[in-house]
């Protein structure tokens, strides 16, 4: 165990509720913002389906996908610049085995 | 038809031999197998299990026919069902993982230390999961009698036995594996048909990026009938309605016990989020496709089957009028039925397609295995779900707590025999109120588990009493909204009762609030447990300090 200065772990847990914030505007704007302006969407077409229809079918729903693997890769990302990524501290590990031998 | 009869029972019987061979070979030795699968899934794996978990009979047969019938507003349902693994893996399946717990049940009853909020939730989990699983079990009856035509109870008893069986022996481990190879089967069933029609429709064999020149007709045609057009919105219901449906959905989703605990299967937080990622893309593929088959089924209805003379019409049409799932009347005599005579019940947009498109009979018989993976392996996902509130947080937290390791695994294998037994018996003859219950679940859980859920990872103060009041006062708006709409005629902007989670949810997080504040803070203990969930594994957050522990 090693103590790790709480300022380090608040700024982790900021950057990440941050992410989490931005992705579900995102997502919630995709889906209840464009069923909002349904009506008004409706005037250009994606694929030959008007903009209303084709984001509530499909649209939003690869958003969604994509919101999801971006979440997961960038909070790998995260974790390792934070320095607590598995494979960093198996390392550290190693490091400090080869210290004391 | 005897052709037909053999190539449908002997897909149906090579995927029912996977099936039990898989749960034979996983089957579960400890409570860890039992519950939740040793908790090594890997996260592709657990998206294909969740896929196939979520995914129910009524996913498979009814979703495309639903988008059909309603249009625009039908969408509510796609994005809804789909945006709620947003919320649930941005809020609250990491976390969850992190707590360590069997069960949904279980992590209310431990966070906000109360034997009442446990013992709510679990009886509210064996509701919910069971009326579901009725709907599961008398759907795998209809497909297993319609395309091997015996006795729909025959049927539904198939499906029961097969269920308790490979259920029981393998638990949550065997339940997993099994998943994935019906989640495979039933998406290969799902888009081979939709694929044959977008070729014979319009020569691309993308359903996805070809049916909006088919929309385009179909709007063309709407104006010449002068009906409602398919993609005009809000034409069912208000605006309003649609944004409580899908906040209701959402909520929904990210609150069933049944799909909360795959989560609990794999290894960390980062594997929950993959998790979840994998999830998403997986149900994708169907739920992106439902839209495409609700467009092709219609166009054809609209020019093959309407305008069309009635001793004319084709060949296919007739099989599905004798089951009453369409309805060909000639309403003004004049031998010629127009599109306002026709009446669609939603199951015949995927069921009817390989009849439709031609396919032959290997697809048909692929199309009957595809329906019986989807109602199988999510009522394999409800009993585990049952039998854990049974047979762990009834039983072994509340009844019971020094029982040993073999006694609960036998309690958790005879409540899953007996759940699914019950819930056969109930599904021969299911009760009208089933199908109402089945619709509201998803209100249900958004009014009584999000809340409670959400609030008990992010607010450290949220305590006992708040949350037995939170799901309290969301169940009672949840039920008297849905009550009050249904049958008294009250409704607030023009949401009806399957939107009630809107107002059940809303009111539950201010009860949980409001009393929580009222009442003494949960113990330090508790409020350091729950800042600990802000940091992954490696990190752990103890009197006010916060710790990385060494790799092992």
């Amino acid at each position: 165990m090693r103590k790790i200065d709480r300022a380090h772990a608040d700024a982790y847990f900021r950057v990440r509720t941050t992410m989490i914030a931005i992705y579900l505007f995102i997502g919630l704007s995709v889906s209840f913002g464009v069923a909002f302006f349904a009506r008004e969407l409706s005037h250009f077409t994606v694929m030959g389906v008007p903009f209303h229809y084709y984001m509530g079918s499909q649209g939003a729903i690869v958003t969604f996908i994509i919101l999801l693997f971006v979440n997961a890769k960038v909070s790998d990302v995260i974790d390792e610049k934070f320095g607590i990524s598995p494979k960093q501290l198996e390392k550290s590990k190693q490091e400090d085995r080869a210290v004391n031998q | 038809m005897d052709a037909q009869f053999l190539v449908s029972l002997s897909l149906i019987g090579a995927t029912f031999a996977l099936y039990i061979g898989i749960a034979m070979y996983n089957k579960a030795k400890a409570t860890d197998d039992f519950y939740v699968a040793g908790r090594g899934v890997p996260p592709v794996y657990n998206g294909m299990a969740i896929g196939a978990d979520w995914m129910s009979a009524a996913s498979f047969i009814g979703l495309a026919g639903t988008v059909m019938i309603l249009g625009y507003d039908g969408l509510a349902y796609i994005m809804g069902w789909t945006g709620g693994y947003l919320l649930l893996t941005f809020l609250l399946a990491p976390q969850l993982r992190k707590y360590g717990r069997y069960t949904v049940p279980e992590f209310i009853g431990d966070r906000y230390k109360s034997n009442t909020a446990r013992l709510l939730a679990a009886v509210a989990t064996i509701i919910i999961s069971f009326t579901y699983s009725i709907g599961q079990l008398s759907g795998s009856g209809v497909v297993i009698g319609r395309l091997l035509e015996v006795n729909t109870i025959i049927g539904t008893l198939i499906g029961v036995v097969l269920i308790a069986f490979y259920s029981a022996l393998g638990g949550m481990k065997g339940i997993t594996w099994t998943q994935v190879a019906q989640y495979i089967v039933l998406i290969i069933a799902y888009l081979i048909p939709v694929i044959f029609m977008s070729l014979q429709l319009t020569q691309n064999p993308l359903p996805w990026m070809s049916y909006g020149s088919v929309m385009s007709e179909m709007s063309a045609l709407d104006r010449e009938l002068g009906v409602s057009e398919y993609l005009v919105p809000f034409t069912e219901g208000s605006k309003w309605q649609f944004y409580a449906l899908m906040f209701t959905l959402m909520c929904g989703t990210a609150g069933l016990p049944h799909v909360i605990v795959r989560f609990y299967t794999v290894a960390t937080m980062k594997a929950a989020r993959w998790s979840g990622a994998w999830a998403l893309l997986f149900i994708g593929l169907l739920y992106l496709s439902a839209p495409a088959y609700a467009a092709f089924s219609r166009f054809i209805l609209m020019t093959q089957v309407a305008g069309s003379s009635l001793d004319n019409l084709p060949a296919w049409t007739s099989a599905w009028v004798d089951t009453g799932r369409l309805s060909v009347a000639d309403g003004n005599g004049d031998g010629v039925l127009q599109w306002s005579e026709l009446v669609i019940s939603n199951d015949i947009v995927v069921m009817a397609t390989p009849e439709i498109a031609n396919l032959g009979i290997f697809v048909i018989g692929l199309m009957a295995a595809g329906a019986m993976a989807a109602a199988l392996s999510t009522a394999g996902g409800l009993m585990i779900a049952i039998s854990a509130s049974l047979s762990h947080d009834i039983y072994y937290r509340t009844i019971n707590p020094n029982a040993s390791e073999k006694k609960r695994l036998a309690v958790g294998r005879w409540s899953i025999v007996i759940a699914t037994v019950v819930a056969g018996l109930v599904a021969l003859n299911p009760p009208g109120a089933i199908t109402q219950i089945v619709a509201w679940a998803f209100a249900l859980a958004s009014g009584t588990f999000f809340p409670a859920l959400l609030l008990g990872v992010w607010w450290k103060r949220a305590n006992g009493p708040g949350a037995v009041a939170g799901i309290l006062v969301g169940l009672f708006v949840t039920l008297g909204y849905i009550f009050a709409s249904k049958f008294g005629g009250f409704t607030i902007l023009g949401i009806i009762d399957t939107g009630a989670g809107v107002f059940g949810a809303t009111s539950a997080i201010l009860a949980n609030v409001v009393v929580s504040l009222m009442t003494k803070p949960p113990s330090q203990k508790i409020q350091e447990e729950v800042t600990d969930l802000r940091y992954p594994e490696q990190i752990e957050y103890k009197d006010g300090e916060v710790w990385l522990k060494d790799a092992k």
